[in-house]
């Protein structure tokens, strides 16, 4: 498969021009080997959509692992241009930085486009090892090293749990492959108990990796205490990944209605409470990265509403939800990273009088917010509208009722860092803008407004 | 590109160029802006006149609507529940055509008034202009997500209007008006989805965000949550009028009602004077054109059957606000209240049903249009002089500024309901309607044009009364010597538009069949609708 060999080749690249001393050379041989994987990625893109599974069926790269392939691909590509100058200040050995995280995107192209279980582990265990890593890169800090611990041990438990899962689906069906799981469910009349108790160890197994309440309690403090671009990276491209992988698996191997009967309810429950401990829990932080890992709890509750209301618009939905929320994220985390960088803290009040200095840096962050709260011509409100007429169709009205709710308590607190960049002066000096930066921050806002306006634009990608 | 199109998406133009204007010219940004919306007045001009109002009675009939315009405009395959059509779709009747007019005419001034911003005029202008375009869209929009779109879209310009150039506490001011503007409009957004998918285009068979399309019983899907025939149930209430409740409130948010107007005085008091103008002008307009083109036209049945309630939260309103403008220190605070008195008329002329009551409400939302704007413009005036609005600072004004005393003279006549001017005959057939209600569909207790007719005397007392410790007697100043220079008369730019306002709101009073022939069609249309059920 080009596009996962494309980058693991990449990732040796980047670690041998390391080797060679070549640390101007790092992020332009990154970011241009990002654009040929993703020029091969779209090679992929098949308009009637009937691609056959590849590597004995151990792989299915079809439109839906092109767009979440794409999407990932495109937000490391962004998340990257905001590193620059960014490892140096943390070591001299830059080169392993890029390796690591380009692992960590190969394992999320498996993520996306397994079909058999056995690489679903597989992706998730490359994923994680990765973020294990790059959670800790900041050797000296304390709150580096405890996030990373902390990951480690939550993370190494979750993929137990995804891991019994698994071998319970095997041990009953006697496969691993999707495809043959679902035979499975169809043919036999009676389903084994240990496949319902396979069921929810994956379910719990991946909530615990996209972090759904109440499997949550790690994020907080590993998002606060990974360096800022990490977190960037997980919170968007590894959630979006783990979404996927829920999909598939539930959309190909789980969707008969008997299933649906037991699942549903699970899921309900988890995506009351991602959204309720989420949402509540946001509105008491002070600091505006610890906010965002709150917050980002609630996104998975959100998220979760496509897969209970599985249909064929599933994909479509959690993809522009996916994308909306990613794009969002960035600018947040990019806005982040300025103001950390030359505050030093994050606190809503370093927000304070931006508006007046950073006209640019502040009009993007608003429209950041905008779309994470799901106001409309943003991207987020597509996403929410997906989600919320996936959940009405399946006449989920009560969980619904709740979600918006919730989604009102979001706009206050998104609003508070707005309030303070334009409703409260401050004598403070500009702050500075790198380049990249500026560039990672208008694409990123252009592309909210499109998606937003016309989101037709990259839901006809899946 | 037609003229909708044109009248909507010009604002936004302007705002962009003003955008892209280099901050030398700050001062010319008004100029563009003013630009911008006289266009836009003479556009609505041209509209109006040339508006049939018995051709095109629109309601419930596209080909009844004048400059149609609909294209696709999202379209998502979403595979079992078919696919996601969502029109760019506009067109007037006599429903909206006057608020075009009245919109043009009320941001007119509202520029007008803005010379007395003085920070950040860019952002200022950018955001106005955004503005204007939301609320010309929605008075256009004819598919449900596209009027979804436009209502959000005015919330947040007017969040950062009030929030940036507002008063001491405008950070509060301007969340508390956010968010209960929200709390509402997302409950609508669930209404739009369930009726999304109990609507099929008749012709495509696709689910329809299409108004028109909801309107008609034979598109709604046997079985599905809003169908008439289905009698579906959401926690235990009939899903029609828990859909009609859900629309009402996020409407009646605007208009507003008591007890959700809580929101009003404080918005009113902390925006700038400009915002204060649209504010009163139009954006409560919007919740009673909302309640008329989608609630009662949506679901009539519901509609019928909640009428007594809606008669009694319209008394209620008006009775509650003048007492409280009767209560009120802060000049700007009373005339808060005032408005949240006479959109009560509103509501009670809805409420009855009748081809009377309906345009009665319909003219009073006009009317209150031009008086609101006039009386917020004339608060503006004295607090830019000398930054107080307390009634008690001010005593004997009319000796030193005789001819601002004249306009406020007739701005409080005309809202007080005098014969000759447009409130008195928007009051009267709002109250008619109210009265004849008992006999002609039996809706409305005749107690009820009673109540509402107290109403008016009180907001005599409450005008006439401030009237007489504001202006009358010895000139007496909180200020001293140094307000009294600083109190300098009406000067050419206010005049000329308090004058323009004035003979609006003359026009309206003496020849009400101005504003009566363009609606009549439409509102004796809608009422036909209604009476199907």
């Amino acid at each position: 498969m080009d596009v996962i060999i494309t980058i693991s080749l990449l990732a040796i690249l980047v670690l041998y021009l390391g080797l060679f001393k070549a640390a101007k050379a790092l992020l332009p041989v990154t970011l241009v080997g990002l654009l040929v994987a993703l020029g091969l990625t779209f090679n992929h893109w098949d308009l009637a959509n009937n691609t056959k599974s590849i590597f004995s069926g151990m792989l299915l790269f079809n439109n839906f692992s092109v767009a979440f392939s794409a999407l990932a691909i495109i937000s490391t590509f962004l998340i990257l241009m905001l590193s620059k100058d960014y490892f140096e200040r943390i070591s001299a050995n830059v080169a392993e930085y890029y390796t690591i995280i380009l692992f960590a995107l190969t394992g999320i192209i498996i993520i996306a486009s397994y079909h058999n279980l056995s690489m679903l582990f597989i992706g998730i265990e490359i994923m994680s090892v990765s973020l294990y890593i790059l959670t800790g890169i900041k050797k000296r800090d304390y709150a580096s090293n405890e996030a990373a611990l902390k990951y480690f041990l939550m993370g190494a438990f979750s993929t137990g749990f995804l891991l019994f899962g698994i071998t319970l689906l095997y041990g009953a069906s006697g496969s691993f492959d999707l495809t043959e799981i679902r035979n499975y469910v169809a043919s036999s009349e009676e389903i084994s108990p240990i496949f319902y108790a396979g069921i929810l160890l994956s379910i719990i197994g991946l909530c615990f990796k996209a972090g759904a309440a109440p499997f949550h309690f790690w994020t907080p403090d590993v998002y606060e205490g990974a360096p800022t671009l990490i977190t960037a990276f997980m919170s968007t491209v590894v959630k979006t990944a783990v979404f996927a992988a829920f999909l598939r698996l539930f959309y190909i191997s789980l969707s008969s209605v008997t299933l649906q009967e037991f699942w549903v309810p699970v899921l309900v429950v988890l995506a009351s409470l991602s959204l309720l401990i989420g949402n509540i829990t946001a509105v008491y932080q002070q600091h505006f990265k610890r906010m965002l890992a709150y917050s980002s709890i609630s996104h998975v509750g959100y998220l979760l509403f496509a897969l209970i209301a599985l249909s064929s618009a599933s994909d479509s939905a959690v993809f522009l939800y996916a994308a909306a929320y990613t794009i969002a994220s960035i600018i947040a985390f990019a806005a982040l990273m300025v103001v950390q960088k030359q505050v030093g803290n994050d606190s809503f009040d370093n927000f304070n009088g931006l508006g007046r200095k950073n006209p640019l840096l502040a009009l993007t962050l608003t429209i950041s917010m905008l779309s994470l709260a799901g106001i409309p011509l943003t991207a987020g409100f597509i996403g929410k509208f997906m989600m919320f007429t996936g959940a009405l169709s399946t006449y989920h009205t009560a969980l619904t009722v709740f979600a918006v709710l919730n989604a009102i308590v979001g706009v206050f607190y998104y609003l508070r860092v707005v309030v303070a960049m334009y409703f409260k002066d401050a004598e403070r000096n500009e702050l500075a803008v790198p380049v990249y930066f500026k560039i990672v921050l208008v694409v990123s806002t252009l592309a909210t407004i499109i998606i937003g306006v016309y989101p037709g634009f990259i839901a006809d990608l899946i | 590109m037609s003229l909708l199109s044109l009248l909507i998406f010009l604002p936004l133009a302007a705002g962009l160029l003003i955008l892209v204007l280099p901050y030398a010219w700050q001062q010319r940004y008004k100029y563009v802006a003013l630009a911008a919306v006289g266009i836009q007045v003479i556009m609505s001009a041209f509209i109006y006149l040339n508006f049939d109002g018995n051709a095109f009675s629109g309601i419930d009939a596209k080909s009844k609507y004048q400059l149609v315009e609909q294209v696709s405009w999202i379209n998502l395959q979403l595979g079992r529940l078919g696919s996601l059509q969502i029109d760019y779709f506009l067109g007037i009747d006599g429903l909206s055509m006057p608020f075009l007019v009245l919109s043009s005419v009320v941001m007119f001034i509202a520029v007008l008034s803005s010379w007395e911003i003085k920070t950040n005029l860019k952002g200022y202008f950018a955001l106005l202009m955004l503005l204007n375009t939301a609320i010309m869209g929605v008075f256009c929009a004819l598919d449900f997500f596209l009027f979804y779109i436009f209502y959000e879209l005015m919330l947040l310009p007017l969040y950062f209007l009030i929030g940036m150039w507002g008063g001491a506490r405008r950070e509060y001011a301007a969340i508390k008006f956010f968010l209960y503007t929200l709390f509402g409009s997302v409950f609508m957004l669930l209404v739009i989805i369930g009726l999304y998918f109990s609507v099929q285009d008749p012709i495509t068979g696709n689910h329809t965000f299409n108004m028109l399309h909801m309107m008609n019983p034979d598109n709604y899907i046997p079985g599905s949550i809003f169908s008439a025939l289905a009698e579906q149930q959401i926690f235990g209430i009939p899903a029609r009028l828990l859909g009609f409740i859900v629309l009402f409130i996020a409407f009646a948010i605007k208009v507003p009602i008591v007890p959700l107007h809580t929101w009003l005085p404080d918005a009113h008091v902390e925006a700038p004077t400009p915002v204060s103008i649209i504010l009163a002008g139009i954006l409560l307009k919007i919740g009673g054109y909302g309640i008329l083109r989608i609630c009662m036209s949506i679901f009539p049945d519901a509609a019928i059957d909640s009428a007594w309630w809606l008669g009694l939260i319209g008394v209620v309103s008006i009775i509650y606000g003048a007492l409280n403008a009767l209560a009120q220190n802060d000049l700007k605070r009373m005339i808060a209240y005032s408005s949240v008195s006479h959109m009560g008329f509103v509501l009670l002329g809805i409420a009855s049903i009748t081809a009377e009551g309906i345009s009665g409400a319909m003219l009073q939302m006009i009317s209150h249009g031009f008086l609101s704007t006039m009386l917020f413009f004339l608060v503006g005036v004295i607090y830019n002089r000398v930054h107080s609005r307390y009634i008690h600072d001010f005593r004997g004004l009319a000796l030193i500024m005789p001819k601002y005393t004249t306009f406020i003279m007739i701005a409080f006549f005309a809202s007080l309901g005098l014969p000759g001017f447009s409130a008195f005959i928007a009051e009267a057939f709002s109250l008619i309607g109210a009265f004849t209600s008992e006999s002609v569909n039996g809706l409305l207790p005749r107690w009820m044009a009673i109540c509402g007719s107290i109403g008016i005397l009180l907001s005599a007392a409450y005008l006439l009364w401030t009237l007489q410790r504001m202006f009358f007697g010895k000139t007496r100043l909180m200020g001293g010597e140094d307000w009294k220079s600083k109190l300098t008369d009406v000067n050419g730019r206010e005049i000329f538009v308090l004058t323009s306002l004035t003979v609006f709101a003359l026009l309206l009073g003496i020849l009400p069949s101005l504003a009566f022939d363009k609606m009549n069609a439409s509102v004796l249309e809608l009422i036909r609708l209604v009476n199907l059920k």
